[in-house]
């Protein structure tokens, strides 16, 4: 019996060896592993894709179904509007696209359903609750910026879908082709931190503007936009005049 | 000021919307495609609301006065603000214009029948009512089934609305209107089995 290494050069050569079909053993087994994971994966994926392209009209037709199989979805981790971006094959199943478009679907949708009360005009923030809660899955899964990313994708639309950096690190996203001027920038920014209320004032004591530019800027966005609404019994007296833009108020539904 | 828009249960159970706590929405807009979100909602609680206290009748004048039935939805103390005349008289003409309600008497603007149900569910309504209280095949009066002994589905349904039912229930058979000593009575048949 000699020691385990032995001695002399030869050792080197003998633990290179052994090394070597340490690692090939390793690499076998964790093959194997990988192939039976792979395996169990592909069943699951079969199972998975089955079951969606058995019951693709009804995911697509019955919401209730929907926010079903999407809570099911989430609580085995995973996302059934992923496509392309993790792993591809839902698209083939479900036929709903990828991921990033689907998402656009949504914040279509909450845009259109918001669009009477705020004009087009809402929240980037307020935009991503809205939209998780459409989704039913639990909190963190869509972030401000998969929202920013599938508002891009709209864009080639035409339909006016974009972000608007109205200052202050506040961000409104626009869902109308409608262009903001600078000024109507300068009230929404402020109406974000009134909580939605301003007046003419405001923007006289705050912004320096002539009152006409302020009024101006606020006809506009009442009568043209549609994006504020008019309060006519504002202040103690309540006879007072006062516009609120929805857009910046918080709604609890 | 606040600036979280919340729904609001008011004494009688009446859930508001939390479009109701956002003052403008009291003010009458100048902007078109506005006011016709504003008048939608309007519409929709009006007519919710009159279901939950089973109110047949609106008129300008609630909002012109307190004390009335609908001072719970007309006004908003909370945030001191009231729907006025000049608006309320807007909305309802609106309704009117879409059948969900109609002024009564003819000829005025200022009060109107608030149609909450149809004619059809109305006519289902009353007929469901005569047949579990076994009254088919008798003659009541109109004021039997607007005051009846114990308080039905029906009870306080103008005659407008009745007389409506009644011609639905009409067209299929199941009712008919019959002249009596003082006046009109109805008789109600079974449905014919099919």
């Amino acid at each position: 019996m000699h020691r385990l290494g032995g001695v002399g050069l030869a050792a080197f050569d003998r633990q290179q060896a052994s090394q070597r079909s340490f690692a090939a053993l390793s690499t076998a087994l964790s093959q194997a592993q990988v192939e039976h994971l792979h395996a169990q994966l592909e069943q699951f994926r079969a199972a998975l894709t089955r079951f969606a392209t058995h019951h693709r009209a009804a995911i697509r037709r019955v919401p209730r179904f929907r926010h079903e199989f999407q809570q099911m979805c989430a609580a085995i981790g995973v996302d059934p509007l992923a496509g392309p971006r993790r792993g591809g094959w839902w698209e083939d199943a479900l036929g709903l696209g990828d991921w990033q478009s689907e998402l656009g679907v949504q914040i279509v949708d909450v845009c259109v359903s918001t669009r009477a009360r705020n004009g087009g005009l809402v929240e980037l923030q307020e935009l991503v609750r809205l939209v998780s809660k459409l989704r039913g899955v639990e909190g963190g899964v869509v972030t401000e910026e998969d929202v920013v990313r599938s508002i891009k994708a709209l864009k080639p639309l035409g339909a006016g879908y974009e972000v608007i950096d109205v200052g202050d690190g506040r961000k409104m996203v626009r869902n109308v082709v409608k262009e903001l001027d600078e000024d109507q920038m300068v009230v929404l920014a402020l109406a974000q931190e009134q909580g939605g209320r301003v007046d003419e004032e405001l923007f006289v004591r705050r912004k320096g503007w002539a009152p006409d530019r302020a009024r101006a800027a606020l006809q506009n966005m009442l009568l043209r936009d549609g994006t504020c609404w008019l309060d006519e019994q504002d202040g103690l007296d309540g006879t007072g005049r006062a516009y609120w833009i929805p857009a910046a108020m918080q709604w609890d539904e | 000021m606040a600036s979280s828009l919340s729904p609001y249960t008011v004494p009688s159970g009446f859930l508001l919307p939390s479009i109701h706590s956002a003052p403008p929405f009291f003010t009458q807009q100048p902007n078109p495609t506005t006011q016709a979100t504003v008048t939608e909602q309007w519409t929709r609680l009006i007519l919710s609301y009159a279901r939950h206290r089973n109110l047949f009748t609106m008129r300008i004048e609630d909002a012109e006065t307190t004390g009335g039935d609908w001072d719970e939805i007309l006004r908003n103390e909370r945030i001191r603000r009231r729907l006025l005349p000049s608006h309320l008289s807007y909305i309802l003409s609106s309704m009117v214009s879409k059948n969900l309600a109609s002024y009564e008497p003819a000829k005025q603007t200022r009060s109107v029948l608030l149609h909450w149900r149809l004619p059809e569910e109305w006519a289902e309504v009353l007929h469901e009512w005569a047949t579990s209280t076994g009254q088919l095949n008798t003659i009541l009066t109109f004021y039997e089934i607007m005051e009846p002994a114990i308080p039905s589905p029906l009870s306080g349904i103008p005659v407008p609305l009745l007389r409506n039912a009644i011609g639905v229930l009409g067209k299929t058979g199941r009712a008919q209107i019959i002249s009596i000593a003082d006046g009109e009575g109805v008789r109600f048949f079974p449905r014919s089995g099919k």
